[in-house]
């Protein structure tokens, strides 16, 4: 019986890895589509100056959180308080660059972005924590955590007072946002520090994920959770992982954040989660995960990143900015949907 | 049933497709006036799409219903409703935190006074009145969650019937009632039938049908084998008919003798669900568990793989295992599989390869965590070929699989682990005659090979023929233990519904 089946399901199949990339191939042709545009409309558009130090340097920090955010999102979960828990250790990287004064630079820095790196998945762990082991929902956990942290971000600030790195180190430090890597052996083209660690982290987060262990239980987990438990995965623990790896980008966007203008302010950042979620949502991974991938981020995250360019740069104002933004999510997820609600009707 | 009752539904050549397989093929099924008609056939013949495409649930089946001599095209449930054709299914669909008045009227609470109001005093009376009609004693205002399954069904019958149903339909309403709640409701059915009422009766219970059908028609494979007078038949002619061939050829023959004690349980106790549990597995036997719907069974040997929390004591080897998760179980060789594989087994979405290999993955990736595309490949299409699954390509996403070969899936994943003691949860549910075949040579084969079965099973035939032994649970509690080969399905059935005391 099955063998004369055969041929059907094939023919479903690659109906059905078409619907699949139907969505992919979407976000990446507006992309292009909106490239083409952007590039005949804007004269400054296709420069070096706006590419790459300009659309591209915003959309690296982004993108770091956003890579942390996949491997949540894909473990079916979600993270609110990603923007509170940068705001905490932007704080605590420019405290411990003030309470280590008296060291030489190339020993001070790393003593504190090791600290935030700490304190992020420290924070993400907490967040890990609730989620999957005391089992209580993801939006109730980071919504409260956000709250949280950004209220511990403001104490140890003293109330939300803006400190300033160290003037001996600022030097130095600053290097991290604004220093530039030549290509082509030239100073004509340069790639910016925070691009470099975007693609840093990119990588780690692209190989765990699709050739490790853990990364294939992102993947279950998100797909079937009580299978996966069934199966015999620590469920619980991958789970925790991805939100303590998550909290680990936020510090890694923070020290870049603490690069840019020498200062850490505890009340910054507020709305950054919604960036970083729309564009894992806008790439394609799902709430409820099991699908998705970083590269899909990435065509999402670079999708927001030209049209926020483009709303810049043709002077929209800021309050139709926001209309705009919001109605690029809705339309990207609805047509998800309805492709995948066809695909099952036929 | 009345002689020359006229026929009302007829329903004609119905086809039906899911995903390129053919689920229902050229399928003639007839009801009359007043008859209570039976419709069987194993897992996955086509019973439930048969009567979902009455029930109006597929709107791309091909055939013809004629209906009470109306050509009709049933393309959506309100179409099926409207014309007075129901269906209760076995996952009964009442809402428990509503009154019994309330589920009974949902969808048709009359209106009060002012617009959007509810008129309670009106919903109450046509409740009762609704109630009357049908003799059934149900509280009005309790919440029907409080009541019992049985009573449960009533209220979904009640609400099934509360307009003009002309046919009615019940899919598998004994499989989780006991003996006394299956004589009321086959009480009930006879006062439909006398309303004129057409019923269409899904079961499993092939000892039952005497007792209620009129006529009974068997599906295998998605088409009609034949329609049979009631009198006129056995049941042991309906299973050979069901199966499309006699036992002997299903299942195999036994070759092995149990070895040394595997597993001791003792005492195993869950408050509410099952009570004081003992006994024993040994090595290459096959231990059935057999049980109604609901009465613990799967509680208990989730609780032994560690899925469920349990007291009391569990051994293996000699070792206490009890309290362990999943996967601790896995380390120790106890692999389960579950019973609804869509819920707890697969993982959408995701290439045969990665279901299997999901639980072995520390074996198939260096120690750092790096996976090994090579040992992966290896692993899965050695158990491609060991389980024969169809197609036998490991990039394929699970969910593009039939249900038999999901399932094969799902067995070749525990399988990579070498387990001393698999435990089978309803290994057969929702496949095809065929595979069924293989899945019993299968665990025939794991026995042999000295690891100790316990299998679960609500096809009674499938325990009587495969198991050494056949424990029976009612209600959280062993009640007797049957030699597998000194027993038949009937007396099994007995067992579980308690008619055996």
């Amino acid at each position: 019986m099955s063998a004369n089946l055969t041929p059907h399901t094939e023919k479903k199949e690659r109906k059905r890895i078409s619907f699949q990339a139907i969505q992919t191939a979407s976000v990446f042709i507006l992309l292009v589509v909106l490239c083409v545009i952007s590039a005949i409309k804007i004269e400054t558009f296709f420069t070096w100056n706006n590419l790459v130090y300009n659309l591209l340097t915003n959309a690296a920090y982004l993108g770091i959180i956003a890579c942390g955010m996949t491997l949540v999102m894909i473990a079916g979960g979600f993270d609110l308080s990603v923007a509170s828990t940068t705001a905490v250790c932007s704080v605590v990287v420019v405290l411990l660059l003030h309470s280590l004064p008296n060291l030489a630079a190339w020993i001070t820095i790393p003593i504190a972005l090791l600290g935030a790196v700490l304190a992020g998945t420290l924070l993400g762990s907490v967040n890990g924590v609730f989620v999957s082991y005391v089992g209580v929902n993801p939006f109730v956990v980071t919504l409260s955590t956000m709250l949280i942290f950004r209220g511990v971000a403001l104490v140890i600030t003293h109330g939300g007072q803006t400190i300033m790195v160290p003037l001996s180190l600022s030097n130095t430090f600053r290097q991290i946002y604004w220093g530039r890597v030549n290509l082509f052996g030239s100073d004509a083209y340069q790639l910016p520090v925070p691009i470099l660690i975007f693609i840093a982290v990119f990588i780690v987060c692209f190989y765990l994920l699709r050739f490790t262990r853990f990364g294939h239980y992102v993947y279950a987990v998100g797909g079937n959770e009580t299978a996966s438990w069934l199966a015999g995965i620590n469920t619980s623990l991958v789970k925790a992982a991805t939100y303590a790896i998550t909290g680990l980008t936020c510090a890694v966007a923070a020290a870049i954040y603490a690069g840019m203008s020498s200062t850490a302010q505890a009340a910054s950042y507020s709305g950054l989660e919604m960036l970083v979620i729309a564009s894992v949502i806008v790439g394609g991974t799902p709430l409820g995960g099991g699908r998705g991938s970083l590269l899909c981020t990435l065509n999402g995250l670079l999708l927001l990143s030209v049209i926020e360019n483009m709303l810049a740069q043709f002077g929209v104002h800021e309050e139709y900015r926001n209309i705009v933004r919001g109605s690029i999510i809705l339309i990207a997820v609805a047509v998800d949907v309805l492709v995948r609600k066809t695909g099952r009707r036929r | 049933m009345k002689a020359n009752a006229e026929t009302i539904l007829h329903m004609k050549g119905i086809v039906k497709d899911f995903d390129g397989v053919r689920a229902l093929d050229d399928v003639d099924f007839e009801l009359r006036e007043g008859e209570v008609h039976a419709l069987i056939g194993e897992n996955g013949a086509g019973k439930s799409t048969l009567m979902n495409v009455l029930a109006g649930r597929f709107a791309d089946y091909q055939g013809h219903i004629i209906f009470f001599g109306e050509n009709v095209r049933l393309t959506n449930p309100r179409k099926a409703l409207g014309l007075g054709i129901a269906v209760i299914y076995q996952e009964l669909s009442v809402l428990p935190n509503l009154t019994v008045a309330e589920n009974i009227m949902l969808g048709h609470e009359p209106a009060g006074h002012f617009p959007g109001t509810l008129n309670r005093a009106s919903l109450d009376a046509q409740a009762q009145a609704v109630l009357n009609g049908l003799c059934f004693d149900l509280p009005l205002h309790e919440r029907v969650g409080k009541l019992s399954h049985a009573r449960q069904c009533l209220v979904e019958i009640a609400h099934a019937i509360r307009k003009d149903v002309r046919v009615l339909v019940f899919d598998e309403p004994t499989a989780s009632l006991g003996s006394e709640d299956v004589e009321r409701l086959f009480e009930v059915i006879h006062d439909l039938k006398a309303k004129g009422i057409g019923a269409v009766y899904i079961s499993h219970r092939l000892a039952e049908l005497p007792h209620v059908a009129d006529r009974v028609t068997v599906l295998r494979d998605g088409k009609v084998v034949g329609t049979r007078e009631m009198r006129d038949c056995k049941v042991s002619d309906l299973s050979r008919m069901m199966l499309g061939r006699s036992l002997g050829e299903v299942f195999p023959k036994k070759r092995n003798v149990p070895g040394k004690r595997l597993v001791k349980v003792e005492g195993l106790t869950r408050s509410g669900v099952f009570h004081d549990i003992s006994f024993e597995l040994r090595e290459g036997e096959i231990l059935g568990i057999a049980g109604l719907v609901g009465s613990g069974r799967t509680e208990i040997v989730r609780a032994i793989f560690g899925a469920n929390k349990a007291h009391g004591q569990c051994e293996l080897e000699g070792k206490e295992i009890l309290r362990r998760s999943p996967r601790r179980s896995r380390a120790l060789g106890i692999g389960m599989i579950q019973e609804d594989r869509n819920r707890d087994g697969i993982i959408p979405g995701r290439s045969v390869s990665v279901n299997l290999g999901i639980g072995i993955l520390e074996r198939l990736s260096s120690p750092m965590g790096f996976l090994s595309a090579r040992r992966m490949r290896k692993n899965a299409s050695a158990m491609i070929e060991r389980m024969r699954v169809v197609p036998p390509d490991p990039d394929k996403e699970i969910q593009l699989l039939s249900g038999g070969n999901q399932q094969k899936v799902m067995v070749g994943r525990w399988l990579a682990l070498d387990p001393k003691v698999i435990i089978f949860d309803e290994p057969t549910h929702g496949i095809d005659v065929g595979t069924k075949a293989q899945v019993y040579g299968l665990i025939m084969d794991l026995a042999c090979e000295g690891r100790g079965i316990i299998l679960i099973s609500s096809e009674f035939v499938e325990l009587v023929n495969l198991a050494d032994r056949i424990l029976v649970i009612r209600e959280g509690r062993l009640v007797r233990e049957l030699q597998g080969p000194e027993t038949d399905v009937d007396a099994l059935f007995a067992e579980c519904v308690g008619k055996g005391d």
